[in-house]
């Protein structure tokens, strides 16, 4: 057992801090576009570093970085408060994918782009009535020639406004079992038959779209994975939202719990006993976000694969968020109810925490099944 | 960065976890639990002190906590961690059999006959009286002692409360892992309205929670065994975590196993009650988690 970094590893860290501390951005600006210029510019300076597709191997323009080079990346990043990358989805979800199941030319035309942010990917998985069952869902698509022609509707699509390309799961055969009727296409977005509506949340923001697909046009080439195949691919695409963000995640809680602690300090609250035990259980329920994450990596260095104990990180993630935000409202007071305190707007954005990327009772269904081997529902 | 058992450390487990449940079972446990005035045997004793077992915290607090951890998988009825937490106190290992406790708040686990008696202030006891009292916890014996004369300690005993601290914590990590496999194997094998009962969502999410606490105490029990060997500015703080963590999951895990099994977990024939009470108990013992909290609090700079 060894917590600290090996020469190599805090060498790689000391070379990443040094990079981000030389080229940080500063401040995002306010505006969607803005806002989407500056997270741009800020992946094409990371490309050039050759740290965009950092998991993505070297053959395809990544770094090939291995488990904890990624994290301590993820760490590092968050600890500086550095930007998002602009291609989020295709860095973590769609190239990934694309390396796993697509063929040569696929690869050749669809990666460069994605690394560079010259095409933005979203996804379109879920639909209004396929939200946790995901394989019930109703898109349709149809061959015609060489073309499939595809009808439906999609909800929760980040990025859809500038998006080129859509990780799009579609029904191609309706009379296959719901698992197995399912194909994974790329959809250009660029066209008449997508159409895209921003989709307000109860913060007031719309990070999210729907995708209104009517009789909207994909080549037969833009198969990923083979025809009737889209589940398993699918899956590898989420596998690859919940293992790569987990890093991210729990050092944001990190940064987080110090701010707390000092909005705890500002209103005075802090010989307050009841807050001192909420806030110090927050504290230790951090760190075991942290330590876990580290312990799945070692597991997962060891076996080639993420497991299924991902889940765990992410459900758990999502509780200690939420409760950090809950401390902070009560440590605000009546203060509370004022509309426009940063904290406010984290409160009513953690609440999406246990649904997004999963809802927390999908997690514990596919931790009672797949790790406890408990019988389906 | 590697956080997993090395090779040595995961042989010290699987050989600890093979030899209590050869020497342990549930019949035995209970046989010493309720027949047995000591709780434990002569042999059992004595294959522990052959095995170098008192003496293990001289390797390192990680190889400590391995056993102490099958020690509560196992809720095995021994003075084993009493001597422990006496010679972490002590500052050097009880060797040749000997047999110690630690007195906190007045009471102490397995002080009858034991040859040495240690203050949780640091202090050596001597003539001190010893009245047996019932225990919560069936499985440990429990002494009210007062009086005697304290010969204070003359090294720091810092380190060492840590120690046992976390030692008591890795414990109850494993008296929750054993309630959590029980709970998920009855869960499997329980039938209701034609359905195992595990199938229900009810169950499987409670399942799936106590899956959650269980590793979630053991990183923070392996972290805090790590940092006091390896990280000592970190130590305090990482040994209040585990034990405020492991602490509640000892008992939370226990509590919900018990809801899993309904009805005949709450009876005295099954063995449940074993670990429910090890994993109360362990709760109040070397500090409470509220207190360990307010230390995590402090520590934080809060």
């Amino acid at each position: 057992m060894d917590l600290t970094l090996s020469p190599s590893e805090r060498e790689f860290r000391d070379e990443v801090r040094g990079w981000i501390e030389a080229h940080h951005p500063g401040r995002e600006p306010a505006g969607d576009h803005e806002q989407f210029e500056f997270r741009r510019a800020w992946q094409r300076s990371l490309n050039e570093r050759g740290w965009a597709g950092l998991s993505w191997p070297t053959d395809y323009g990544g770094a090939g970085a291995t488990l904890v080079e990624q994290a301590i990346f993820y760490e590092e990043v968050a600890r500086a408060g550095a930007p998002q990358m602009a291609n989020v989805l295709g860095l973590a979800m769609g190239g990934p994918t694309v390396i796993a199941h697509g063929d040569e030319a696929q690869k050749q035309r669809y990666l460069p782009p994605i690394l560079s942010a010259d095409e933005i990917w979203c996804q379109g998985f879920s639909e209004p009535d396929s939200g946790s069952d995901l394989a019930s869902l109703k898109t349709r698509a149809v061959r015609s020639g060489d073309e499939w022609i595809v009808t439906g509707q999609k909800v929760w699509t980040t990025f859809a406004h500038q998006a080129k390309w859509c990780m799009l799961v579609a029904r191609t055969d309706p009379d296959a079992a719901k698992h197995r009727g399912l194909t994974y296409f790329l959809m250009d977005m660029e066209q008449d038959g997508v159409e895209v509506r921003p989709l307000v949340q109860i913060t007031g923001e719309a990070e999210f779209n729907e995708l209104f697909i009517e009789e909207a046009r994909i080549p037969h080439a833009n198969i990923v994975g083979g025809e009737g195949n889209g589940w398993p691919v699918a899956i590898t695409t989420l596998m690859h939202e919940r293992a790569g963000l987990a890093f991210a995640l729990q050092v944001e809680v990190q940064i987080a719990l110090r701010e707390l602690q000092e909005e705890i300090r500002a209103a005075g609250r802090a010989d307050d006993p009841l807050i001192r035990q909420r806030f110090a259980q927050l504290y230790v329920e951090a760190q075991v976000l942290r330590l876990n994450a580290y312990r799945g990596l070692t597991a997962t260095m060891k076996r080639g694969a993420p497991g299924p104990e991902g889940s765990l990180g992410k459900w758990h993630w999502a509780e200690v968020n939420q409760g950090l935000t809950e401390l902070a409202m009560d440590v605000a007071g009546p203060r509370a109810q004022l509309g426009d305190g940063t904290w406010t707007y984290r409160f009513l954005r953690a609440r999406a925490n246990s649904i997004e990327g999963g809802t927390t009772e999908i997690l514990k269904n596919i931790v009672a099944e797949r790790v406890l081997g408990l019988p389906r529902g | 960065m590697n956080f997993d058992l090395s090779d040595d450390q995961r042989t010290i487990k699987t050989t600890a976890r093979e030899l209590l449940a050869a020497r342990f079972p549930l019949a035995e446990v209970r046989r010493l639990a309720f027949e047995d005035e000591r709780g434990f045997t002569d042999a059992q004793w004595g294959e522990m002190v052959e095995l170098g077992w008192p003496e293990i915290a001289a390797i390192g607090t990680v190889e400590l906590i391995v056993v102490a951890e099958e020690l509560g998988y196992a809720v095995a009825p021994t003075p084993l961690q009493s001597t422990w937490a006496a010679g972490l106190l002590l500052g050097e290992p009880l060797a040749g059999g000997r047999r110690g406790a630690v007195v906190m708040d007045g009471l102490s686990a397995d002080a009858g006959g034991a040859d040495v008696l240690v203050d949780w202030d640091g202090a050596v006891l001597t003539g001190a009286s010893v009245e047996p009292v019932r225990a919560l916890d069936p499985t440990r014996r429990l002494f009210r002692v007062s009086g005697g004369e304290r010969e204070p300690l003359a090294g720091d005993v810092s380190r060492g409360r840590l120690q046992a601290t976390v030692m008591n914590a890795a414990e109850s990590v494993g008296v929750a892992e054993r309630a959590l496999e029980m709970a998920v194997a009855y869960a499997k094998e329980r039938k209701q309205f034609g359905r195992a009962i595990g199938s229900y969502q009810a169950v499987s999410h409670a399942c799936a929670q106590m899956l959650l606490e269980v590793e979630g105490a053991r990183s923070a029990v392996y972290w805090a065994a790590w940092a006091l060997d390896h990280e000592p500015g970190e130590a305090a703080l990482a040994a209040a975590c585990a034990k405020a963590y492991a602490g509640d999951c000892g008992r939370r895990v226990t509590r919900a196993a018990l809801q899993v099994h309904g009805g005949i977990g709450f009876t005295w024939e099954h063995d449940l009650q074993f670990f429910i009470k090890r994993g109360e108990a362990n709760a109040h013992a070397y500090g409470e988690g509220v207190a360990h909290r307010e230390r995590i609090a402090a520590l934080a700079g809060l």
